[in-house]
């Protein structure tokens, strides 16, 4: 018996003959290739835009010049500069906090594997409508609406986040495994556990990672809008530099350096650790 | 084809199934045809056939995942009443080939999903009665799982997945279960485990086991009848009584 088992083994087919296919130069063009070469023409085409005034100046001594009003920094309005600094950052959590559970509800209807393809295409176009307006444009709006004041800056940044968060959450939906909120559906789960169950912890590694990139967005931007009177740092900023204030200018900039990289490493660490726990390999394949 | 009849002498829940002039087409080809079967509770069924015959695409029917391109596939209970498989949605449990588990969360939460039919979405809001997650973890250790028992499976081997799909079928407690390759990727000391399991689920309980398997010895040691499926002649569908 076991010499007739032994003796049925097939040989495999004869390779002798058989070459790799030649590929044509047009077959490489994928979509990647096109637009890589899209790109250089288009670098060569803007080349106008290294175009200066015409004027003979000295760029480097005119740096120095300007450099050298800063410093030293002007500590006395240290005090001040905390405030305003605070408040920013509080504007950038509360806007990031809002926007957090708008985004979240425009995901879901802009996501293909969830939601339909008529409500797909509106929230679409709409989170694109959004993000064509910049965060400053949004503060001239709010501080039209509601004055200026931080209410401003908040209503301002978490329009302005919503139109990416939207996006982004929406594509962390899209990146998820729909067969396995699929496969809770035929054990007999209904939709909002299957989404909780089966879509949701696949999704959130990468909402949290993008939330907390808005948040250190947001305190930047924070730090800008003020400049139209959203609140903020940035009105500190614009009165220094409309009366020429350079040594203060430098102190508020040095604050906003030291806040922005300890959010920066903090965010950093907090998504480094989050990606490293989603990409963790078998312990043993 | 004139259906075929198991008989096997349960009486329990579990409903019988019907197949009734089953066909089904897939890529242009049919897979099966003109298959008529009636399955009594307790049976264990070898689902056999080479690569490609359908075998995956049988089960898929069976629990309403796929629509049959020809004939139905029904349940009747002791007072006669029909079901579909859609209606039966929750009495079926799956143990699919791909897994379909969820990565990013622990192996726990995976095997309390088999029961998320038993609960409204306002009682796993935050999470599942703790009652559950006893009897979860028993079924758990019983596979030999629990040190990975707050683990992400995404962390686990691939044989580690599939005793978790195992796991969240068996705490599901279904009537029928529809098992594709459940021990592919076991050593042979969980293989026997395994369909030692699968197999007093249908002489203890009268549940109804199909099973996609390869190796001719299980099929010997624990299927009741064994249906092969025929990639060449999709109406030439075998069933035959195992002998013991």
């Amino acid at each position: 018996m076991a010499t007739e088992k032994s003796q049925q083994v097939n040989t495999p087919p004869s390779t002798e003959g058989i070459g790799i296919p030649h590929v044509h130069w047009y077959e490489r063009l994928n979509v990647l290739n096109v637009t890589f070469i899209i790109f250089i023409l288009a670098v060569i085409y803007s080349g106008s835009a290294l175009h200066g005034s015409d004027r003979d100046l000295d760029y480097f001594s005119n740096l120095l010049r300007f450099a050298g009003q800063f410093i030293p920094p002007d500590f006395t309005v240290l005090n001040q500069t905390l405030v305003s600094l605070l408040e920013t950052v509080q504007i950038a959590v509360v806007a990031t906090f809002f926007a957090l559970f708008i985004s979240f509800i425009f995901a879901l209807g802009a996501a293909q594997n969830i939601s339909p393809r008529w409500l797909v295409g509106i929230t679409r176009m709409l989170l694109n409508a959004i993000r064509t307006i910049p965060s400053l444009i949004w503060a001239l709006i709010a501080v039209a609406v509601v004055g200026a004041n931080p209410l401003a800056g908040v209503i301002a940044l978490t329009f302005y986040s919503v139109g990416y968060l939207g996006k982004f959450f929406s594509e962390a939906f899209e990146s998820s495994d729909i067969e396995n909120a699929k496969a809770l559906r035929s054990l007999g789960a209904d939709p909002i556990q299957a989404f909780q169950y089966g879509l949701w912890p696949h999704a959130k590694p990468l909402i949290w990672s993008y939330s907390i990139w808005m948040l250190e967005y947001n305190i930047r931007s924070a730090s800008i809008i003020g400049y139209v009177g959203a609140g903020g740092i940035g009105l500190q900023l614009y009165t220094y530099q409309e009366f020429h204030q350079w040594n203060k200018f430098a102190t508020v900039l040095i604050c906003i350096l030291i806040v922005v990289s300890i959010l920066d490493f903090l965010g950093e660490g907090i998504r480094r650790k989050i990606a490293k726990k989603v990409s963790r390999r078998p312990l043993a394949d | 084809m004139v259906a075929d009849s198991l008989s096997n002498g349960h009486q329990s829940s579990t409903p019988t199934l019907v197949l009734k002039d089953l066909g089904c087409v897939q890529n242009s080809r049919w897979l099966f045809k003109n298959m008529s079967l009636e399955v009594p509770p307790g049976s264990f069924i070898a689902v056999l056939g080479a690569s490609g015959a359908g075998k995956t695409s049988f089960l898929s029917t069976l629990c309403g995942l796929l629509k049959p391109t020809e004939g139905e596939v029904s349940f009747h209970d002791n007072e006669t009443r029909l079901f579909s498989p859609i209606m039966l949605r929750g009495r079926i449990g799956i143990i699919p080939q791909g897994f379909h588990l969820t990565e990013n969360t622990t192996v726990l939460s995976n095997v309390l999903c088999g029961r998320l039919n038993r609960y409204s979405f306002f009682q796993t809001l935050f999470g599942f009665p703790s009652s559950s997650k006893d009897e979860a973890y028993r079924i758990i250790h019983d596979l030999g799982i629990s040190e990975y028992i707050y683990r992400w499976v995404a962390e686990l081997s691939g044989g580690e997945k599939q005793r978790v799909v195992i796991a969240r079928a068996l705490f599901q407690k279904p009537d029928i279960y529809l098992a594709d390759e459940p021990v592919s990727q076991l050593d042979v000391y969980l293989t026997g485990r395994v369909l030692g399991i699968l197999k007093l689920e249908t002489t203890q309980h009268g549940k109804t086991v199909f099973c996609v398997m390869h190796n001719p010895d299980l099929v010997d040691r624990f299927a009741d009848y064994a249906l092969s499926l025929n990639r060449e002649n999709p109406d030439k569908w075998q069933l035959r009584k195992v002998s013991k």
